[in-house]
């Protein structure tokens, strides 16, 4: 897809291995392709073990290098490649125009140095500014992100404040330079209920002061359904669908999206996705979800993932099935149980209870 | 903190007792040589044996009760008399302050270097784990804690001393004093200088601690003696860092965008140094104390570790005794002084109250 004016992070055919000991390459990531467009929230969505996380520290280069490299693929802000750019040229990308915040807030503040230390190491390392003003700026950002009483707990230790309120220093520390994109991995996973509503709204407001992008890494649709403008589901590096948040939660194309929609609760099934992740290090032809998938025909272990097809025609909403190649019926996914295709593994009989459930889901 | 402290410190002067009785009462099981000695030469002149023992045990205050020598000892150390060395025929604390910076000589910078080197070294080594260069140093500092010190000075000896001739095998204590005996950090001397005996020159030659003939007669011990602390302060270093170095607070450093240097350097050395900082505060205790026995035997150096070493082989009680408990003490104390270090480094550790 081409650059398009109203695209902040243009990710194009990005491919993340991991060398290992034995001279294989794990392929974390294998070809992902997405956008982010300024101010809007794009979510990548997957299970365990499915990229998404080596997706979003590919973006600043983050992940452990070596083993892990980038073959092949660009990730372009602005109009610039950051997988061409140098080292001192990325430092100054990172916390000034793409921010992260990580799912453990327990562990990602340095416990030697007070918050207010690290918020303006966060605020000096990107702008010219002496150490009063940082101080002045970092108890600003802090009373942005609701910590009470900011300008007395600067000389805090990370220990000395809860999950949530850690969570809330990180996220005060990322916003120091007004990054133009957030990257926010798993932001409240780790955060009991309460909390993490709190901070989902607290991520919404500044997102909707400043007019900023975020990058949303999540593998819980509800909290999707709640952040995000457009999806990308990832599976075993690669993409099965994308679209507008809207139209994929409506009509979830991919079986794997109809598979994880189902797995939420109150959705009829608790028993997960029957099989398990292919082997990374050699993945199978085909479509990389065809092992696990109730409608999978001969053509889908055959050559590499499908392409991204369209699915009804909205350009947006695409997903990576040969059921929506231009000569298929689409129908055979979309539309229940009756027409189910089978390759022969004799999962038909079994399966064809569920994708009713599918149906039920999609009319709602 | 005040009542933590004080608490310690009467632990540790019980600590201390426990261990000073130990080593009195088995001084005093041990048969006397130098009894057995003036036992021996008296009969072989003819005379009584019982009174050459009975007049070497009063001269030696040996002919009283276990236990009033224990209490006079203990008092005498608590009030800063520590008692006569027959060795050396004079006080204790004269032997220890005349010794003691001949081991600092090569203690100190030794001590120094290695720590700066291995910690560079581990560092170095964590933040590129499993490539070459880690696995070079990690030969490396086997190496230097496998080989035995007095060996490896041996060695050196041979090749740099016999074969080379580019060190003198015999350590001159008097280049680092003046003509009167007083140790002095540079100075000039002609050659009617002690050092210089047997030597005819003109004019004058530098004498003194920092003189280019004692440093050269330093090289060595100063040497042997790293290369044991640089490869244990290198595998201390890299064990801590290697703590660090995946830590999630490191990946949040990389993000904001720190640079690599400022990340080895404030994010993984500084959280590491709580636990480093122990090892560096013992290492330096134990030195001022013992020196390092070995390496001072063998290059002839004469410090403490020589004086205990010499006190030791000649009974001589006192200066066992003191060379026995200071460092006990001390290590004691120290040990005090690194909890305390943790208090002030790491901001998660307290007891009680901070101030």
């Amino acid at each position: 897809m081409s650059v398009h004016t109203d695209t902040l992070l243009d990710v194009e055919d990005l491919h993340v291995y991991f060398r290992t000991d034995t001279g294989e390459n794990v392929r974390a990531v294998d070809g992902v392709s997405f956008q982010v467009q300024p101010g809007k929230t794009t979510a990548i969505v997957g299970e365990s073990g499915s990229g998404k996380t080596v997706t979003s520290e590919a973006i600043t280069q983050l992940f452990p290098s070596p083993p892990g490299y980038i073959p092949e693929g660009s990730v372009t802000l602005d109009g610039q490649d950051l997988t061409e750019i140098s080292d001192d040229e990325m430092r100054s990308v990172r916390g000034g125009k793409i921010s992260h915040i990580f799912q453990n807030p327990q562990g990602a503040l340095n416990p030697v140095y007070t918050v207010g230390w690290q918020i303006r190491e966060a605020v000096m390392l990107h702008q010219d500014v002496s150490k009063t003003e940082a101080n002045e700026r970092a108890v600003e950002l802090m009373t942005q992100v609701g910590i009470p009483e900011a300008s007395t707990r600067l000389d805090d230790y990370p220990h000395e404040f809860s999950g949530g309120q850690k969570q809330r220093v990180i996220i005060a520390m990322a916003l120091a330079c007004e990054p133009d994109l957030l990257i926010a991995d798993e932001p409240t996973t780790a955060l009991d209920v309460t909390i993490q509503a709190q901070i989902l709204n607290l991520l919404k407001e500044l997102q909707e002061e400043r007019d900023m992008a975020m990058l949303f890494i999540t593998h819980d649709l509800g909290v999707v359904a709640e952040v995000a403008d457009r999806v990308v589901v990832m599976y075993a590096g690669k993409v099965m669908e994308r679209g507008p948040v809207m139209d994929v939660f409506q009509t979830p194309a991919h079986p794997y999206t109809r598979a994880l929609l189902e797995c939420l609760p109150g959705e009829g099934g608790l028993g997960g996705i029957p099989g398990q992740l292919p082997e990374p290090t050699d993945p199978p032809d085909g479509c990389r979800f065809a092992d696990r998938c109730p409608h999978a025909v001969e053509m889908c272990t055959e050559g590499g993932q499908p392409d991204l097809y369209d699915v009804r025609n909205t350009e947006a909403h695409t997903a990576s099935c040969v059921h929506f190649a231009p000569t298929m019926d689409p129908g055979v996914v979309l539309d229940g149980s009756e027409r189910v295709a089978t390759d022969g593994r004799g999962r038909t009989s079994t399966d064809a209870g569920q994708p009713s459930d599918d149906e039920e889901a999609e009319h709602r | 903190m005040k009542w933590y402290i004080a608490k310690r410190l009467v632990w540790s002067v019980f600590a201390a007792l426990i261990i000073l009785t130990i080593g009195f009462v088995l001084m005093d099981v041990v048969p006397d040589q130098g009894l057995q000695q003036v036992e021996f030469q008296a009969q072989t002149e003819g005379q009584s044996g019982d009174q050459a023992v009975q007049a070497y045990e009063e001269r030696r205050g040996l002919d009283e009760p276990l236990i009033d020598r224990y209490t006079s000892f203990v008092t005498g150390f608590v009030q800063g008399d520590w008692g006569w060395s027959y060795e050396y025929q004079q006080p204790v604390t004269e032997v220890i302050t005349d010794t003691l910076p001949y081991s600092m000589m090569y203690g100190v910078p030794s001590i120094i270097i290695s720590t700066i080197i291995g910690m560079a070294i581990g560092l170095y080594s964590a933040v590129n784990q499993y490539t070459k260069t880690d696995y070079a140093a990690t030969f490396f500092s086997f190496f230097g804690v496998s080989i035995p010190n007095w060996w490896f000075g041996i060695i050196l000896l041979v090749i740099f001393g016999s074969f080379l001739g580019w060190v003198d095998l015999d350590f001159s204590h008097r280049v680092a004093e003046t003509a009167d005996g007083d140790l002095t950090w540079l100075g000039t001397a002609d050659s009617s200088h002690p050092a210089f005996i047997g030597e005819n020159f003109e004019g004058e030659r530098q004498i003194g601690i920092l003189s280019p003939t004692n440093l050269k007669q330093l090289i060595l011990p100063t040497f042997v003696s790293m290369t044991a602390g640089i490869a244990a302060m290198m595998r201390y270093a890299r064990a801590e860092a290697l703590e660090y170095v995946d830590a999630e607070f490191v990946k949040t450093a990389k993000s904001k965008g720190v640079s690599n240097w400022r990340i080895v350097v404030r994010h993984i050395l500084r959280p590491a140094a709580v636990p480093l900082s122990t090892i560096l505060v013992g290492r330096f205790l134990g030195l001022f104390l013992t020196g390092s026995y070995l390496i001072e035997v063998v290059f002839g150096i004469p410090g403490l570790g020589l004086a205990s070493y010499e006190a030791i082989i000649n009974q001589d009680q006192n200066l066992v005794l003191v060379t026995l408990l200071v460092p006990t003490f001390l290590v004691l104390v120290s040990n005090l002084a690194q909890d305390i270090a943790y208090v002030v480094l790491d901001p998660r550790i307290s007891y009680g109250d901070r101030t």
